[in-house]
């Protein structure tokens, strides 16, 4: 059903040659394949992060702060506890501890992936944080889709003022860098002027309501522990949006330029159609397969730059990738895991958008000639 | 169109843009939430001592003068005072400004330097072990965050080695320059090897990504231009396979290296603020975020005034450059 609801939806946006190109790339080529599991592999656990998760990603065991990940053991050098009379302290078993003492930390089962400094767990954090990431990668590559398509059409189709007012903008626009000019755009508002929204999260709300089956439930979670919003970072999203709809306008507004002069838009002017229709419904289908791409190569993007925002701490949620980078920063020597981890994740997750944007710009535009284009 | 002429159309498009910067900056402080006698002044202050505060910073004028202000005092090259240290913003922003170019020029070095024989050497053995490494490499380079690979860099290699510090550089190349034109050329030497130590984790951690990304560019340029007709024929007549590659079909993959890279400068410069974060450099970036935090606004408006001017700058240079070695296209 799945299938057959994705292949109409395909048959909306795309010809029927685009779509041929499509499926023949994907199987020539394996790697396509890898980056659209990684990625269902990480939408699926942005989705249902509550039920995954082994621990609440802010439960804080501060017994069980700083343990490596599995499969390491972590050393730390303890202070010798010479008391006041010269006598020596003894362990629990018994022996002399001297000086420099060097004591192995071994890695639980229960924390895959070691415990940050304050003993929450980071497999945990890692799997709420792709909660942020894809909402703030979608939804804000969607959002700078809406605005730039729109700029960028309307400019290309009407050409002159317009197109002069409008490209003007964008190359104001285009003069900062984007980190910079998000940076600016987010730090001027203190921390608790960053806004977030709480999205209820429909799928803990019916286990907690008793709707699911319990032996749906992976045991581990514990459904009364399970938050029932999810942070949306409502600033952060707007401002990765509002600085990343340039590319969008650029490209949208090179294909109406060129293709305002076809004869099937000659055709709908003759006959009177009006100009708003023309862009949307004659204009923008045929502009589509561009900005698909561009869309795929955008969430990477998205996600980078929000990540770098959350790891300079303009974030407005802690469960974030870029938050635990930073996090970690201080206890890089002695505990490399925190940072390492949800960078890791952030690695793996902008590879299998890489590779799927290599793959639709193979298939969908041969002329652009990327990897192996020969 | 000849260049001269090209150059004073884009420099006056040039100056457009910039005008569009100064005002959106100008804008900036107004959608900040609190005014800048709040952050100057204590908050148990008394009303009339933050009344004339105010009227001192000019906040009292109405915004087209303030505005206007702001402008002619820009045109002097006075960006006003910081907030905080009431020192002028010009000269904090301008003495962080070296650190930031030299940063951003030897990482753009390390990546050209490894980028375009790794792309060669990727393309002319395609399909072999060579080729996978590179592909993979640059597939992995454009992934990383490159704030986390600057952490990865200090975790595996500053901290176990020893060899590449990881505190703030303590002498930049222009003081290099002055003990050199001094005569002081043990001191220089010094203070060079000094500085490219510092330099060497920073430079890696920003170039990584351009590496990357001038590495696929390469490659693909390379496998399309080897497989022309002006390649055969230069084969077909004898030329060294040396010269057909790097004389001939290299110089032509040049043409989309130079747009992209363009095209990616602002990535260039975002990168180094970041990586100046992460590396305690001393450059614009660690300016711009510290002041951010600080609500130190003039210097947030300066500094973004100069970075946007910076690149405004460079894409100018880059699209002649452009221009330059693509014959097709003119200077139009």
């Amino acid at each position: 059903m799945i299938r057959s609801l994705l292949a109409w939806l395909a048959s909306r946006v795309m010809s029927p040659r685009t779509l041929r190109n499509l499926k023949a790339e994907f199987r020539r080529s394996t790697l396509p394949k890898i980056g659209l599991v990684v990625l269902v592999i990480v939408l699926v656990t942005a989705v249902f992060a509550p039920f995954l998760a082994p621990h609440p990603p802010k439960d804080q065991d501060l017994e069980n702060s700083t343990q490596p990940p599995l499969g390491f053991s972590s050393k730390s050098v303890e202070e010798v506890e010479v008391q006041d009379n010269g006598s020596v302290v003894f362990d629990d078993e018994g022996n002399i501890l001297t000086e420099n003492q060097t004591v192995y930390e071994n890695a639980s089962l229960s924390h895959p992936m070691g415990t940050d400094a304050n003993g929450r767990d980071l497999l945990s954090r890692v799997i709420y944080g792709s909660r942020t990431s894809m909402l703030v990668g979608i939804l804000g590559t969607l959002l700078a889709a809406v605005v730039g398509v729109s700029v960028g059409l309307t400019a290309g189709y009407f050409g002159d003022r317009v197109d002069d007012v409008l490209m003007r903008a964008a190359d104001i626009m285009l003069a900062f860098p984007s980190l910079v000019l998000a940076i600016a755009l987010v730090g001027v508002f203190q921390n608790s002027d960053i806004h977030t929204y709480d999205l209820p999260d429909p799928f803990v709300w019916a286990a907690t309501h008793d709707t699911i089956p319990n032996v749906l439930i992976p045991r581990a979670t514990h459904v009364a522990q399970m938050p029932e919003t999810t942070t949306f970072p409502v600033t952060v999203t707007l401002v990765v949006a509002l600085v990343n709809w340039v590319w969008f306008a650029r490209v949208a507004r090179g294909e109406a330029l060129s293709l305002r002069s076809e004869e099937f838009v000659k055709a709908a002017k003759a006959v009177g159609a009006k100009d708003r229709n023309i862009i949307f419904r004659h204009i923008l289908p045929n502009a589509i397969t561009p900005i698909i791409v561009l869309g795929t190569i955008q969430v990477a993007a998205i996600i980078l730059l929000e990540s770098a925002l959350s790891f300079l701490g303009f974030s407005g949620t802690s469960l974030s990738w870029g938050f635990d980078i930073n996090a970690g920063q201080e206890f890089l020597s002695s505990a490399w895991w925190i940072s390492t981890m949800p960078g890791l994740a952030i690695v793996v997750t902008v590879i299998a958008l890489n590779l799927l944007g290599d793959w639709l710009r193979d298939a969908l535009d041969p002329d652009i000639g990327g990897e192996g284009g020969v | 169109m000849s260049l001269a002429r090209f150059l004073v159309k884009r420099s006056l498009q040039g100056v457009f843009v910039i005008w569009g910067v100064v005002t959106v900056v100008f804008a900036l402080r107004f959608i900040a939430p609190g005014s800048p006698e709040n952050v100057l002044l204590p908050p148990d202050v008394d009303e009339e001592t933050r009344r004339q505060v105010a009227a001192e910073l000019g906040l009292n004028e109405p915004i087209h003068i303030q505005y206007l202000d702001y402008i002619a005092a820009l045109l002097r090259g006075d960006m006003g005072n910081s907030l905080v240290t009431r020192t002028p913003v010009a000269d904090r922003v301008f003495s962080t400004v070296p650190a930031t170019i030299e940063l951003a020029v030897a990482a753009t070095v390390v990546a050209v330097v490894i980028a375009i024989p790794l792309g060669v050497v990727s393309a002319t053995r395609r399909n072999q072990p060579a080729d996978y490494g590179a592909t993979l490499f640059s597939l992995l380079g454009i992934s990383t965050p490159n704030f986390w690979l600057g952490l990865m860099l200090i975790l595996f290699v500053a901290v176990p080695f020893d060899v590449f510090p990881t505190s703030t550089r303590p002498v930049g190349l222009l003081e290099v320059g002055e003990r050199t034109l001094a005569g002081n050329l043990d001191g220089a030497a010094a203070g060079l090897e000094n500085w490219l130590l510092h330099i060497t984790l920073p430079a890696i951690a920003l170039g990584t990504y351009f590496t990357a990304l001038i590495t696929r560019l390469t490659r693909s340029g390379m496998l399309e231009e080897l497989g022309t007709d002006y390649v055969r024929a230069a084969r077909a007549k004898g030329l060294p396979e040396t010269l057909v590659r790097y004389s001939h079909a290299l110089r032509n993959t040049l043409i989309p290296i130079i747009t992209v890279v363009g095209l990616q400068l602002g990535t260039l410069i975002g990168g180094a603020v970041i990586t100046e974060a992460v590396f305690d450099w001393p450059g614009l970036g660690t300016l711009v975020i510290d002041s951010i935090n600080a609500r130190d606004w003039p210097i947030v408006q300066g500094s973004l005034i100069v970075i946007a001017t910076g690149f405004v700058l460079l894409n100018i240079v880059v699209d002649a450059l452009y221009t330059y070695v693509n014959p097709q296209v003119s200077f139009d």
